[in-house]
């Protein structure tokens, strides 16, 4: 073998390793390793912990929850909008969820925390149709980095264990585009259960009809209950919400309307913190029955994902930033918590067997 | 270019072969790479990322299987030069034979982790995919952590390929890279 010289023996080793090292810093940057950056799942997990999200095989946010069953009967107005397979169908079963957007499991109800409802509807033709729906108007957050101070902005004071008002005042301070959101979110009506409350999408969603015709709407489920506003929280009961629901069910099925606000020239499809004109049309698309409720600890709805990109076709996503950033920490928490080893919920299989309202139990 | 204390590698791959070898591996280092940043920073592209993803993962499966039945069929696929020590040409096959494990496994993985997780996997084009396993929320958790573990050692196992390659070529010089260039 001819012998390099030694300056020509380091150049060819660094041609050996050098394409091998810029590969790998490659894959360090895509992969977070390097870089620095803060907009990541891994941080936005952190966040939730920081804001009360335990360990035990809950959701990271929305944690206290109920799973509920009934069908979806779709309408005229669905099939026209819509050339999706779900609205064509008739009597389609429905796996639902209700909760409190927190990201404590263990809170007591208390109507004035966010409430939430997320349900899958399937078609006989394989169709599988997610949404997840809370019932504030508006999204406090416009894009990414909105969202990484918001979740940062909700964690809990070290010393009171609870959220600290002056963070989320900070927050909404520095942030005049939020202000519509935040007032509209204060002003609107608090209902009495969950049973007689509107969840809404805040994030947009494009129909296509059998035509090619794309029509952007947002999401309401509006309940067919007559509205009662809130009354004070329960002193006695931390699952009086839950269990007036269950009782509720006990009784007669409970319906929601699905209606779609149809976006008129100008709405903003990309920004859920901005309202739509109030004069954009308003369709039902269907009507949503529920008959059964279940704690999320049997079968069911316990470890489902409701990533609101899960859709059928003939319904896509919109360009709204949060659609995307919400599938992707959906699956981070959904993957986590599933390999986690869950703590029995709150509203336990016994509650539901039984909803009796506790008239003694301060303290519980 | 070959020294005289080397046998050169006896001829190269087919046309065929080598085709199939260099799109793969830019396919499987872009896959890689868009996994990574999917899963380690948020963007507003995830959804167009994340189809990508998938369908480049089953476009990788199908060039997978095709290339193992590329391998099997050819009679003369080049023989390693008879100067390799014994070491070096086990640790050649075995780490081919890793190269091949996880490129099958990890597009099996992903089908089979979003099945158990209940997602419906579609791609780029609208094609339906139908879920490989049941769902089993508890199985897709450990089959996601396997994907990440199977796609790094995948990603060391390139970068380790690759140095050997180019040892090869630089250092030994003797031919061995050249059979995966072109055609002699
Ligand atoms: C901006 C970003 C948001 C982030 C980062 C976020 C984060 C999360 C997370 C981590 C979960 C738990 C997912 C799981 O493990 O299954 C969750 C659940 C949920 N989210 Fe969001 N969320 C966001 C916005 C929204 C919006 C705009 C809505 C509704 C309009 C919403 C409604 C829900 C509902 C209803 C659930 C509970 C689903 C269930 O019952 O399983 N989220 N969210
Ligand atoms: C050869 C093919 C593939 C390669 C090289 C590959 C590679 C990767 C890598 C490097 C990651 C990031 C892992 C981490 O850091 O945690 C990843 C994530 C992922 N991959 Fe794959 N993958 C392949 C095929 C597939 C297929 C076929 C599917 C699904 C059908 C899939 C679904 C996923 C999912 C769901 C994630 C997680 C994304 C997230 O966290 O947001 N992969 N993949």
């Amino acid at each position: 073998m001819t012998h390099p010289t030694p300056q020509k023996r380091s150049i060819l080793w660094a041609a050996v390793l050098l394409p091998s090292l810029c590969l790998g810093l490659i894959f360090a940057w895509a992969g977070g390793v390097i870089g620095g950056d803060t907009l990541t799942p891994s941080h936005f997990m952190a966040l939730f912990h920081k804001a009360g999200a335990p360990t035990t095989g809950f959701r990271r946010a929305h944690a206290k929850g109920m799973c509920v069953t009934g069908w979806f009967e779709p309408s005229e107005a669905g099939r026209t909008l819509s050339k999706s397979g779900i609205f064509r169908g008739t009597h389609l079963p429905v796996i639902g969820r209700f909760s409190l957007a927190p990201p404590m499991p263990y809170l007591a109800d208390n109507p004035a925390i966010a409430r939430s409802l997320a349900f899958q509807i399937r078609s006989q033709t394989g169709d599988d149709w997610r949404l997840a729906l809370v019932d504030v108007p508006l999204q406090p957050i416009r894009d990414l980095h909105d969202a990484l101070a918001f979740f940062g902005s909700n964690a809990l004071d070290p010393i009171t264990h609870q959220p600290d008002p002056a963070r989320t005042k900070a927050y909404a301070d520095a942030r005049p585009w939020l202000r519509t959101a935040f007032s509209q979110n204060a002003q609107r009506a608090v209902s009495s259960g969950l049973e007689d409350d509107s969840y809404n999408s805040l994030d947009s969603f494009y129909l296509t009809n059998h035509t090619g015709k794309k029509t952007a709407v947002r999401w309401t489920a509006t309940p067919l209950e007559p509205f009662h506003p809130a009354g004070t929280p329960s002193e006695d009961d931390k699952n009086y919400l839950f269990k007036q629901l269950i009782r509720t069910l006990n009784q007669h099925p409970l319906s929601w309307s699905l209606t779609a606000t149809i976006a008129r020239a100008g709405d903003p499809i990309n920004d859920p913190s901005q309202p739509w004109s109030p004069t954009a049309e308003k369709l039902s698309v269907g009507t949503l029955t529920f008959t059964q409720a279940y704690s999320e600890d049997e079968k069911g709805c316990g470890p489902m994902v409701f990533d609101p990109t899960i859709l059928p076709s003939g319904i896509t996503v919109t360009d709204d930033p949060l659609l995307a950033l919400r599938s992707s920490i959906y699956m981070h928490s959904y993957s986590t918590r599933a390999g986690e080893t869950k703590t029995p919920s709150m509203v336990t299989s016994h509650i539901i067997a039984s909803p009796t309202l506790s008239t003694h139990e301060k303290g519980q | 270019m070959s020294s005289p204390t080397h046998i050169p590698a006896s001829g190269s791959f087919p046309k065929r072969s080598i085709l199939l070898h260099w799109v793969m591996a830019a396919l499987i280092i872009a896959t890689l790479i868009i996994g990574l940043s999917i899963a380690h920073h948020s963007t507003i592209h995830y959804a167009g990322l994340f189809t990508l993803h998938r369908t480049l993962g089953f476009i990788i499966l199908a060039l997978v299987l095709l290339r193992l039945a590329n391998s099997v069929t050819t009679k003369h696929n080049p023989s390693l030069p008879a100067t390799m020590p014994i070491w070096a040409k086990y640790a050649a096959h075995i780490s081919h034979g890793l190269l091949y494990g996880f490129m099958l496994a990890l597009p099996l993985v992903g089908w089979a982790m979003l099945s158990a997780g209940g997602y419906p996997i579609t791609l780029w084009g609208g094609c339906h995919i139908p879920p490989l396993i049941g769902y089993n929320a508890t199985l897709w958790a450990q089959l996601r952590s396997l994907h990440s573990c199977l796609a790094y050692g995948l990603a060391f196992l390139i970068m380790g390929h690759m140095a050997a390659a180019l040892f090869h070529g630089f250092i030994r010089r003797d031919g061995v890279l050249k059979t995966m260039l072109y055609r002699r």
